[in-house]
């Protein structure tokens, strides 16, 4: 995995070599061996689009967001590869949009805000 | 233009008149067009190992220049390249080529490319151009459909590289091409050190993930100028540059020097692209051969091959090759 020295890119991140999907979530293994679960609504709800991420501004629009991913039927999304830095799902209803970054799902796995607390970047769109 | 090239039948219609309306048969040619464009793109997808938009938020911060430069640089490298420039508010990838005032080609229902500097193929819209000063107009749908053209109808044959310079800013175009051209690898954002350009550039960013074309990398364009000279050996330099800075060199052995000044604030395309988590490739120094190349239609990279800015060419190349991968995903298992 090539790393940018930005602030907000998480160190260490072990590169990723296995995605297991399962009924409701996705089972991550890293090179290091180490295993982490994420569910596929924390997955939607994390959408880095245009679109999903003003939504996660404000407390209320991304309850909203929330309750909108989790009234979704329940199903595997298909997965691509983008470049060789991100992931991209697909899913038959809601956003398939936004191109997650393997830091952003690596900051899932790890629970942790992949928006660092500011998920809209001023000036686009 | 309708997605779906084929009309609807009903099978149970065996009683369908001898002979078609001329409308009825003129829709059945469409389609049958349509379809056939569609089925080329598909073989064309195929032919073309990758393909690189090259966008930017503003026009004239060097698009076409990065555009053909990619070009030549990869060519450079022997590989068989291709320009796409679908650039309608000013085609000016020919001149930079080499191929200014040639027009389109075509040969038994197919567009050849006319081949450049380093026998890259070049397929522009300034080849439906009569004059150069012919401003292009054109409505929406004509001008889509063109671009459709354009990547359906033209004999690439097989290329390592097809670099795609699209018009400024978050239109319409990006969007065709995205659609019609199978397994883009994704796409290079131009920008220069100022502000503005850097919070258009910002928009370009956003614009992909919606497009779901992945971003490989931002070059920053125009970033600094670089002066060299002579002097005796070993001897330390001074230069006055703007904002009151001095800028200092020693002579190398051979008495030579050198030194850049910054023309814009610098190292913003490299905060642009840590901001979104892209990569950044690298920056392209002012070079006033690029101007002169622009208007001579010898293209830096071909007039001074080794120069400063192929040098810099060249390492934004090998950048964005290491972004675009053969085999994606090799290395992650996805079940
Ligand atoms: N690095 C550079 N140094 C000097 N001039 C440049 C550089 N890049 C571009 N230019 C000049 O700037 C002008 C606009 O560049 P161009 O590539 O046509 O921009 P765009 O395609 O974005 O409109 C041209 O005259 C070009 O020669
Ligand atoms: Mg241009």
């Amino acid at each position: 995995m090539k790393s940018f020295d930005g602030e907000n890119m998480t160190d260490e991140m072990p590169t990723m070599s296995r995605f297991e999907r399962r009924e409701t979530d996705v089972l991550l293994t890293y090179a290091d061996g180490s295993e982490f679960s994420v569910t596929y609504d924390d997955l939607r709800h994390s959408c880095p689009c245009a679109k999903c991420s003003p939504l996660r501004n404000e407390d209320e629009a991304s309850k909203n967001l929330r309750r909108q991913v989790e009234a979704l039927p329940k199903e595997k999304p298909k997965v691509r590869i983008v470049g060789n830095y991100a992931l991209g799902f697909e899913w038959t209803q809601g956003c398939s949009s936004g191109i997650f970054r393997f830091e952003r799902i690596w900051d899932l796995a790890n629970r942790r805000d992949p928006d660092n607390g500011k998920p809209y970047v001023h000036g686009a769109w | 233009m309708s997605d779906s090239p084929v009309t609807t039948h009903d099978p149970n219609a065996d009683d369908t008149p001898a002979e078609a309306s001329p409308q009825e048969q003129k829709k059945m040619e469409q389609a049958y067009a349509q379809m056939k464009r569609k089925m080329s793109m598909e073989e064309i997808g195929k032919k073309i190992k990758h393909k690189v938009m090259v966008l930017s938020g503003k026009g004239g911060v060097g698009k076409s220049t990065v555009s053909t430069g990619l070009a030549l640089s990869l060519a450079q490298q022997g590989l068989s390249v291709g320009i796409l420039d679908i650039d309608i508010t000013g085609p000016n990838v020919p001149k930079m080529m080499g191929l200014d005032g040639q027009r389109l080609h075509v040969e038994s229902g197919r567009i050849h490319p006319a081949k450049g500097h380093l026998g890259v193929k070049v397929i522009s819209m300034a080849f439906l151009l009569d004059s150069e000063d012919t401003p292009v107009v054109w409505r929406g749908p004509i001008k889509l459909g063109a671009i459709q053209q354009f990547i359906g109808d033209v004999e690439w044959g097989n290329l390592d590289y097809l670099i795609i310079d699209f018009p400024p800013g978050t239109s319409d175009e990006p969007l065709t091409v995205a659609q019609s051209l199978p397994d883009i690898d994704g796409m290079v954002i131009v920008t220069t050190p100022q502000e503005v350009a850097l919070l258009d550039s910002r928009k370009s960013i956003t614009f992909s993930e919606s497009l779901k074309v992945p971003v490989l990398g931002v070059v920053e364009n125009m970033s600094g100028y670089t002066i060299s000279g002579k002097a005796p050996p070993g001897s330390d330099i001074e230069i006055a540059a703007p904002a009151g800075k001095t800028l200092k060199a020693t002579a190398n052995d051979a008495g030579e020097f050198s030194v850049t000044l910054d023309i814009f604030k610098k190292g913003g395309g490299k905060l642009t692209a840590e901001e979104f988590g892209v990569p950044f490739l690298g920056a392209l120094p002012f070079d006033p051969g690029f101007v002169r190349g622009g208007d001579d239609g010898v293209h830096r990279i071909v007039s001074e091959p080794e120069g400063p800015s192929a040098v810099a060419f060249a390492a934004i190349v090998a950048a964005l090759q290491e972004q675009i991968v053969d085999d994606p995903g090799a290395g992650l298992e996805i079940i």
